[in-house]
C-alpha cells in the first residue's frame, strides 16, 4: 500500500528551517536548497557527515549556518565516517549510556566529484554492509568547488575548465555520466531515488518515503549551479524544471530494486531548449551550431525513456529527431 | 558590532595573528627608495585580483619592479577579495599583505561597512583613498580619516555598464588606481591590459572594450603624486599576537551563527514584496536556498535584508509577480 504522504503541495513545505542564512556558497546555488529541503524532513536530529566538495565552505568556521550537527571527512571516506557514528550510536543506545530520544539521523552529503568519483568505494561498502544511513549527493555535474573542472558526472556536451571545447574536441566533454543510480541499484539497497528541488512535492516525499527504510536510503538530487553551469542565478528553479520536463533528469525511484518513475512527462520538450540556456553548452549552438552533438544527446534522452516507457508500461511523447 | 576580523588567518596561523608585515631586510641592501604600496577592495567577480596584475604589468613596463598578489577566503563570488601591488624603482623586498597602502582603491562601496573586510587599515599619512562611487561622501559616514587623506572618486560601475555591457571592473580600478600614482602612461596601461586579459581567455572585442573603458577612466582623473621616498627600516619584529576562540566572534557555539556574516552586502539587487498582491501562496518561501525570507502571520514573506544575497528567484518564481526588484545602492 502507497504511504499515505503529509506533503501534497508547496504549502506543505515545513515552515522550520535547519539552515541559517549567511552561509558563503554563491547566490542562488541549487546545491544549498536542496540540503535545506532534505533537512525539513528530516527534523532537527540529524549529523552530516560531509565529503570535501562546494557544501563543505557552507560552514566557514566559526560562521556556521547549521542547526544541527556535522563531520568532516576527507574526499573519500565520508560513508567511513558515518558508519563511525551509526555504530557509536548504537553501541551507546544499547549499553543504556544514551536515551534512544538521543539517537541522530547520520546523512552522508557529497557533491558529485565524490559521490561518482573519489568516494565511490567507500560507498560501495557502506551499502555492502547494510548500514542504516542517508545518503545525499547534490550533483551538479562537475567539481564545483575547485572552479568546475571535469567529473564522471558531467554530462556529454559541457564545457568544463578541464574540457573546454578546443578544435580537436570541439564538443567539449565527450565522455558520458556514469549512472550511479544503477550502479547503487545493483547493490540492492532497500531506497534509491532522484530528486530536484523544483519538484519539491515529489522531494519531500521521496525523503518521507525513504526514512521508513531500514538501511541504506540514497538520493541524487539534481544541483542547478549559476556558476558552474552559467546562467543567471535567479534560473536555478527554471534550469532543474527544464531539465526534468526535457527528459535530462528524470525523477525517479527504486523500492527494493524496483524501479518507477515518480513523474513522467507527457510529452518531452526538446533538449536544445535546456542547453541553449547555459553558457557550458553555448559552443554546440555558436558560432556554429553542432547538429550532431545536440542530436545525439536527444537520442540518448529518447533511447532512455523508450527504454523506461515499455518496462514501466507508460505513454510518453519523444522529440523526432 | 560582532568581532569577527581575522579569524581566516587566526586559522591558517593557528591561532596566532599578524598584526604587521613582516620585513626581514639585511644591513647591506639599506637605502633610500621610492615605493608605493596599493591596496584593492572589490568582491569576487568584481575583477580585483585582475586589477592588481593590470597596474602591476602597467607599471613593469614603464621599467619598475613590480609586485602583485591576491588574498580571498573559500567564499564564493559576491565575498569580498583583497589584492595588492606595489611598485618601487628598487628591488622590493617586502612580501604578502600590504598593511600601511599609500593608496586604498575601494572597488565596491558596500565593503565600507563589511566588518571584515576593514578597508582603511592602515592607511598612511598624506596617503589616498579611491571609491567606486559618484561621490566619495559616504566615507566620512563610516570612517574618520586624518585630515591629510586625499580622496577621489568616479562610478567605475556605471560606466563599466555602459561601455562593457557587465559590472566588471577590473581595467577601470587598475586605470584610476595608474593615473592616481601618476607613474604610468597611458601607452604602458592599455599595452598591460592587452596582455592581462588576453591571459585570462577574453575575446578581442572585449579587450578593445577594456581598453577604451581603461582610457576612459584614466583621461578622467588627475595623479595625486603617490610615491614617498623613504628610508626602509632595518628589521621590523613582528609582534604575534594570541587570540582565543572568544576573541573570533562572541557567539561562537551559537547554532546558526552564519548570520553575524550579513551576506546581504553581496546583493546588487534588492526582491521588495508588494505585500498588495501577494497572495501567501508560499513560493517564495519554498525555493529561497538561503533561508533569508521567512512567513508571517498572514502566510506572506518577509525578506532578512541582512542576510538575502540578492539571487532573486522568489523574483522570478512568485506566481502572481507580487515580488519587484530595486537596484542597490548602499547596502548597508
Ligand atoms: S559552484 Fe555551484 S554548487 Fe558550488 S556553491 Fe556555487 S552554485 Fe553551488
Ligand atoms: S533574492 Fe534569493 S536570497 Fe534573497 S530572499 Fe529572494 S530567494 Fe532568498
Ligand atoms: S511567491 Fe509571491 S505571492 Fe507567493 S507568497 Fe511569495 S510574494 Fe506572495
Amino acid at each position: 500500500m502507497e504511504l499515505q504522504s503529509k506533503y501534497k503541495t508547496l504549502r506543505d513545505v515545513p515552515q522550520i528551517d535547519y539552515l541559517a542564512p549567511g552561509g558563503s556558497l554563491c547566490a542562488g546555488c541549487g546545491g544549498l536548497l536542496a540540503v535545506r529541503l532534505f533537512h525539513k524532513v528530516l527534523g532537527k536530529n540529524v549529523v552530516w557527515v560531509n565529503a570535501a566538495g562546494c557544501m563543505t565552505i557552507m560552514v566557514n568556521y566559526p560562521l556556521v549556518p547549521l542547526k544541527s550537527n556535522w563531520l568532516y571527512t576527507a574526499f573519500a571516506s565520508a560513508p567511513a565516517g558515518a558508519q563511525g557514528i551509526r555504530d557509536a550510536f548504537d553501541i551507546l543506545i544499547r549499553k543504556g549510556k544514551i536515551p534512544e530520544s538521543e539517537d541522530l539521523k547520520v546523512v552522508v552529503l557529497t557533491g558529485d566529484g565524490a559521490a561518482y568519483d573519489i568516494g565511490l568505494q567507500s560507498t560501495s561498502g557502506a551499502i555492502y554492509r547494510n548500514l542504516d544511513f542517508y545518503y545525499l549527493c547534490y550533483d551538479n555535474q562537475a567539481y564545483g568547488n575547485t572552479g568546475f573542472q571535469v567529473s564522471s558526472a558531467t554530462p556529454v556536451g559541457s564545457a568544463t575548465a578541464t574540457t573546454p571545447p578546443v578544435p580537436s574536441e570541439p564538443a567539449g566533454n565527450i565522455q558520458k555520466r556514469k549512472d550511479l543510480f544503477e550502479i547503487w541499484r545493483a547493490h540492492n539497497p532497500p531506497y534509491i531515488a532522484t530528486l530536484s528541488s523544483s519538484y519539491t512535492v515529489d522531494f519531500l516525499r521521496k525523503v518521507e518515503k525513504g526514512s521508513t527504510f531500514k538501511g541504506p536510503k540514497l538520493y541524487i538530487s539534481l544541483a542547478g549551479c549559476p556558476t558552474g553551469w552559467g546562467y543567471d542565478p535567479r534560473e536555478t528553479i527554471r534550469e532543474e524544471k527544464l531539465a526534468v520536463e526535457t527528459g535530462i533528469w528524470p525523477l525517479k525511484e527504486a523500492v527494493e530494486g524496483k524501479v518507477k518513475h515518480t513523474v513522467v512527462p507527457r510529452a518531452l520538450k526538446p533538449v536544445e531548449e535546456y542547453l541553449a540556456t547555459q553558457s557550458r553548452y553555448q559552443h554546440l549552438f555558436n558560432p556554429v551550431r553542432r547538429k550532431e552533438v545536440i542530436r545525439s544527446i536527444q537520442e540518448q534522452v529518447n533511447l532512455y525513456w523508450e527504454e523506461a516507457s515499455k518496462r514501466e508500461d507508460f505513454e510518453i511523447k519523444l522529440v523526432n529527431t | 558590532m560582532p568581532l569577527i576580523t581575522n579569524y581566516f588567518l587566526a586559522l591558517t596561523l593557528d591561532f596566532y595573528i599578524l598584526t604587521q608585515p613582516l620585513i626581514v631586510i639585511p644591513d647591506k641592501f639599506l637605502m633610500i627608495l621610492m615605493i608605493v604600496r596599493v591596496r584593492f577592495h572589490g568582491r569576487g567577480g568584481q575583477g580585483a585580483k585582475t586589477a592588481s596584475r593590470i597596474l602591476g604589468t602597467a607599471s613593469f613596463v614603464e621599467g619598475m619592479n613590480v609586485q602583485d598578489s591576491p588574498v580571498y577566503g573559500a567564499e564564493r563570488r559576491g565575498a569580498p577579495v583583497t589584492a595588492f601591488t606595489r611598485i618601487s624603482d628598487s628591488e622590493i623586498l617586502e612580501r604578502g599583505y600590504v598593511f600601511d597602502p599609500d593608496l586604498l582603491i575601494v572597488m565596491d562601496a558596500t565593503l565600507l561597512a563589511s566588518p571584515v573586510a576593514k578597508v582603511t587599515d592602515g592607511i598612511r599619512k598624506k596617503g589616498a583613498i579611491f571609491l567606486n562611487a559618484q561621490s566619495a561622501n559616504i566615507i566620512g559616514e563610516h570612517y574618520t580619516l586624518p585630515s591629510d587623506v586625499r580622496i577621489a572618486s568616479y562610478d567605475l560601475t556605471s560606466s563599466a555598464m555602459e561601455m562593457l555591457g557587465k559590472p566588471i571592473i577590473s581595467s577601470a580600478s587598475a586605470a584610476a588606481a595608474a593615473r592616481l600614482v601618476g607613474l604610468v602612461k597611458e601607452s604602458s596601461l592599455e599595452q598591460a591590459i592587452v596582455t592581462e586579459l588576453e591571459e585570462i581567455g577574453l575575446s578581442e572585442e572585449m579587450i578593445k572594450k577594456n581598453v577604451m573603458l581603461g582610457r576612459k577612466i584614466f583621461s578622467s582623473l588627475e595623479p595625486l603624486e603617490l610615491a614617498t621616498e623613504e628610508s626602509e627600516k632595518k628589521l621590523r619584529i613582528v609582534p604575534l599576537e594570541m587570540i582565543t576562540s572568544n576573541d573570533g566572534l562572541e557567539d561562537i557555539i551559537a547554532v546558526g551563527n552564519s548570520k553575524v556574516a550579513k551576506t546581504g552586502s553581496w546583493r546588487i539587487f534588492k526582491p521588495v514584496v508588494d505585500y498588495e498582491k501577494c497572495t501567501a501562496c508560499t513560493v517564495c518561501y519554498a525555493y529561497c536556498p538561503e533561508s533569508a525570507l521567512i512567513l508571517r502571520q498572514d502566510g506572506k514573506p518577509e525578506i532578512d535584508y541582512d542576510n538575502c544575497k540578492g539571487c532573486l528567484i522568489c523574483y522570478r518564481e512568485c506566481p502572481p509577480k507580487a515580488i519587484n526588484i530595486e537596484r542597490e545602492v548602499i547596502a548597508f
